[in-house]
């Protein structure tokens, strides 16, 4: 049945009730005198739970669900997760049937970029704020001001990637192993320009796609071009099969993957003696702890869902709770908590949030490292860009 | 008492005999639409009706032709992609970009053909994925023109001369509109002789060649045309998404249209529309149990299969065949077609010479020469593997020569398509009868016309008269699928007599006949023979065939060792050596009786 959070009853009452409650509450307001009504607000979860992107989409709808799940005093919301699939029709489809039960205060929206791209001429037209975590970088670019990325994009994340590698670890001969996905894509062209403006140029670069199941040919060819550091932008299996493949071959150059090495997910693919070395960047690791806040979200995380949370489920939770938190401050309608987001700036459990103008709220990154003797990373840089002002 | 049978059953193209209950079904559907539907129900069915077009043109290639083409995803992609780069990046407008994106795959239809057409079942499949794989790396990498993973963002609405339906109810009644329009092309399309070609296309390529049917041109045609629906439905996707991206070239797309034709009704117009609104309704139905919805999907779809194996308006049309039986069709009046008009020539109606084949090293024909004149019966003798089937095929053209000549009525065909030795004058049998299953006898008959009237009418009325001239006129409107063995034959003999052909060659036509279908059979071959027809035939039975022919040769081993009268061939030492071993004493008849 559809995930109904904090709901009100009985979905099959509901339009029973729609009939009666105004009558009922006409006679009340007779003989109550008035006083401050819950503001009710409708917030439907629209992401990708099946299909190939179903990992990383069902941390986004946990994180929004947990978020949901306890609103502000005063506030009452709304909720129903709703799978869009991975095709960009799915996503729209979805949001009609949303917006057909009212227009929606605001929507946790697909991670999929491209589904995000199409939803975004849509929600223009309702006038709903699309609140995700798309890595994408074009859904900003498109002059739409209902949209709004918890997330780093890829200009904040691979500049704090490649400046890990070149910076940190001294490395000048990278070699970039990266998805042939809209993801894989981007990443290679931030990645190259971060990397160019460090004076450095990668001395390999390739593409793989998401259904190759053996990286040794890579893997064997990237080595041949006798690199310092193994630069890798993959999705999450492909990642943990790198690595893995890289472990079992002896290879001694350090590897920093792309943030899908962070979630735990991923982790838990590979032996801890197989992570050792290996580093990451992230917009955030909660199962690496850090401040009181962040670990009752983490021990909230795995007692609701018994599983570990990652930095899309954080970046998720951070954006619904921002719009919960202008809704408690009085932003009722979809026009305000967009006019909210855009202007506010809010201090979330992974960093804080301010709108560039454009709808990217998130302007940093962590490298997370791991010791090879468990699956839990721990922080070792932080890059903060500038927020505006 | 003339009726325009069988094309008076034209609609059965649409929805067989189900038309009623869709065409009931259509107007409940509108009217909701119309009437109730909320932005999110007309959207559902707007997605539908982008999924019809695609799948009415899947039923050309995969219902109709029965070549299982698994391009249908990629050319509506590419129709997606062509009005992505032509709309979005180009600046057209749906006036440009919708017969641009008819036109790209099409084109790229018609390319490929020559190398992909001529491939048979599994290779053809696999060879049409291989084409979704080479488009969809294109879409990948060839980011300055698709805009790589990400796509084309910002595809315009549709907007035609100035109206834009916008969204909700008038872009839902655009598309249909459209769906509409598909529709009806594709019906009138597949009437006429098509209707006739296409199941024994399907059923039995051989035996459509061999009637004069060019089904290489009928598959070119429906591979062509299947992909300007698709690239059709492409364009209306991307209008109405407003974005493209590599997904719309990926197998699942692929598999979706499949689902529905198949779901709907294969080769139907009305199942591609069945298909089409149930596949996009089901799983919004079910949307709400998020992960599950997937689960009970499947489990509905794989209901369905099993209770209706032929799709939904099979199902209906089995439905309303027993709950509401038609009455049979009336018979048109026999009309005798007259002597067709053929060129002066001189010598045998059919003359080889020196023909040769092998398989590996297996020489299975071997320098065989032999001639038949008009009014001729020449039987052709051997033991099994000698040789008999693989000569018919190469004076058919069914296996292409190693080497020798072929002359019908005069003219060298040597080399020709097996479709234009037919329509040369050349008619052939099959040691299995093959009749189309799903047709009565008369419409298979017909089909032996449908490449000589071309009018459906006149080709019913002259199957009626060669029906009658094999004494099968009360089979006419019996279903071939339940023929006996004699029945079967006479019909078959029938279709290949309607083709007024100038040599007939028979392969084992009396295997499975009664003695008296025999006799029957023997009677009617003389009449053929009698009026002017060269008939050759490859039997076993010598008990029908030495009485029967005017001559008979002997194969073995690929090469004619006897050649004589029946008597002659009786005695021939060599023809029972040939049968029973050079030491076994002289029998009666050679070979099996």
């Amino acid at each position: 049945m559809a995930d109904k959070t904090k709901n009100s009853g009985n979905p099959a009452l509901r339009p029973a009730l729609r009939k009666v409650l105004p009558l009922a509450a006409a006679l009340l307001a007779s003989v109550i005198p008035p006083a401050a009504a819950a503001a009710e607000l409708n917030i439907p979860v629209l992401v990708p739970v099946t299909g190939f992107l179903a990992l990383e989409g069902t941390s986004q709808r946990n994180g929004a669900v947990l978020a949901l799940s306890d609103a502000p005093a005063g506030l009452k919301v709304e909720s129903e997760v709703i799978d869009t699939g991975t095709a960009p029709e799915g996503a729209v489809t979805a949001l009609e049937r949303a917006a057909g039960r009212g227009t929606p205060t605001a929507v946790a929206a697909s991670m999929l970029g491209t589904q995000m791209l199409a939803m975004l001429p849509l929600a223009e037209e309702y006038g709903v704020p699309l609140v995700t975590v798309s890595g994408t970088a074009s859904i900003t670019e498109r002059g739409n001001p209902w949209v709004f990325r918890f997330f780093p994009g890829d200009g904040v994340t691979k500049t704090a990637h490649a400046r890990y590698a070149v910076e940190e670890l001294g490395k000048r001969r990278p070699a970039v192993i990266h998805q042939t996905t809209a993801y894989g894509q981007s990443g290679q062209a931030h990645l190259r320009d971060a990397f160019a403006k460090l004076g450095v140029e990668p001395v390999f670069e390739e593409g793989v796609d998401p259904g190759i199941r053996d990286m040794l040919p890579v893997l064997t060819k990237a080595m041949a071009a006798n690199p310092d550091v193994l630069i890798l932008h993959l999705h999450s299996g492909p990642t943990a099969l790198f690595i893995r493949q890289a472990a079992a071959m002896g290879i001694t150059v350090p590897i920093v993957a792309g943030s899908a090495m962070h979630q735990p997910s991923t982790a838990a693919l590979l032996e801890p003696a197989e992570l050792k070395g290996v580093c990451a960047e992230s917009s955030a690791s909660p199962v690496s702890g850090g401040t009181p806040e962040l670990e009752r979200f983490t021990a909230d995380y795995r007692a609701t869902f018994k599983t570990e949370p990652d930095a899309f489920a954080l970046g998720q939770y951070d954006g619904i709770r921002m719009v919960l938190d202008a809704a408690a401050k009085g932003a009722e309608t979809p026009e305000a908590i967009r006019d909210a987001l855009a202007k506010s700036t809010y201090q979330g459990l992974a960093m804080t949030y301010r709108s560039d103008g454009r709808g990217n709220m998130a302007h940093s990154a962590v490298i997370v490292c791991y010791d090879g003797a468990s699956r839990v990373p721990a922080v070792v840089k932080r890059y903060d860009t500038a927020a505006p002002p | 008492m003339r009726d325009r049978v069988p094309w008076a059953s034209s609609w059965t193209g649409i929805a067989g005999g189900a038309t009623p209950a869709l065409v009931l079904a259509g107007a409940l559907v509108a009217a909701h639409a119309v009437l109730f539907a909320d932005p999110y129900g007309l959207r559902v069915l707007t997605v539908a009706g982008v999924y019809a077009l695609a799948v009415i043109g899947y039923q050309m290639i995969f219902g109709k032709a029965g070549a299982l083409s698994l391009a249908q995803g990629t050319f509506h992609g590419l129709g997606a992609y062509a009005t992505g780069i032509v709309g979005s990046q180009l600046g057209y407008g749906f006036a440009v970009t919708f017969p641009v994106s008819i036109l790209v795959p099409t084109v790229l239809a018609l390319v490929i053909a020559a190398p992909v057409l001529r491939l048979e079942s599994h290779y053809f499949a696999l060879a049409t994925l291989g084409i979704g794989q080479v488009a969809l790396l294109g879409a990948v990498e060839w980011q300055g023109v698709t805009g790589g993973s990400n796509g084309i963002a910002g595809v315009a609405a549709i907007e035609l001369f100035g109206w834009r339906p916008g969204r909700g109810l008038p872009l839902a009644l655009f598309v249909w509109a459209l769906v509409a329009a598909g529709a009806v092309i594709a019906w009138r399309y597949g009437r006429g002789w098509r209707r006739l070609a296409f199941p024994l296309m399907r059923d039995n390529p051989a035996a459509a060649r061999a009637l004069g049917i060019d089904i290489d041109r009928l598959r070119l045609e429906t591979f062509a045309l299947s992909a300007a629906y698709a690239g059709a439905a492409g364009a209306l996707a991307a209008h109405i998404q407003r974005v493209v991206s590599p997904e719309v070239l990926e197998f699942p797309v692929m598999v979706t249209i499949l689902t529905m034709a198949v779901i709907g009704g294969r080769g139907r117009v009305g199942g591609a529309i069945a298909g089409a609104l149930l596949l996009t309704q089901l799983p919004e139905w079910f949307r709400g149990w998020e992960r599950g919805y997937l689960l009970l999907y499947g489990v509905v779809l794989l209901a369905v299969v099993v209770a209706a194996p032929w799709g939904l308006v099979g199902a209906l049309e089995r439905a309303r065949r027993r709950w509401l039986p038609e009455r049979p069709r009336p018979l048109p009046v026999p009309v005798d077609p007259g002597p067709r008009p053929t060129p002066p020539f001189r010598g045998p109606m059919l003359y080889v010479a020196g023909l040769s084949k092998s398989f590996g090293g297996v020489r299975a024909v071997d320098g065989v020469s032999l001639w038949i004149d008009r009014g001729e019966i020449l039987g052709v003798i051997g033991p099994n593997g000698s040789g008999k089937t693989t000569l018919i095929n190469l004076m058919t053209s069914l296996e292409k020569p190693d080497g020798g000549k072929l002359y019908v009525r005069g003219v060298e065909m040597t080399g020709m398509p097996t479709h234009r030795i037919a329509r040369g004058g050349v008619a052939r049998g099959f040691q299995m009868a093959s009749l189309p299953p799903d047709g009565d006898a008369l419409d298979a008959v017909a089909a032996g016309r449908a490449m000589i009237d071309k009018d459906p009418s006149s080709a019913a009325a002259h199957a009626l008269h060669f029906l009658t001239l094999t004494g099968a006129a009360d089979l006419a409107r019996t279903p071939c699928s339940v023929l006996p063995p004699g029945s079967r034959r006479r019909v078959e003999l029938a279709r290949a007599l309607a083709r007024q052909p100038g040599a007939l060659l028979l392969d084992e036509p009396a295997a499975g006949l009664t003695e008296a279908e025999q006799a029957d059979l023997a009677g009617q071959i003389r009449s053929a023979a009698a009026s002017g027809v060269a008939v050759l035939i490859v039997e076993h039975n010598m008990p029908f065939l030495l009485p029967l022919a005017d001559r008979i040769i002997c194969l073995d081993e690929g090469r004619i060792i006897a050649e004589g009268t029946p008597d002659a061939i009786r005695r021939d030492p060599a023809v029972m050596a040939a049968y029973l071993g050079p030491s076994h004493p002289e029998p009666a008849h050679p070979g099996p009786a």
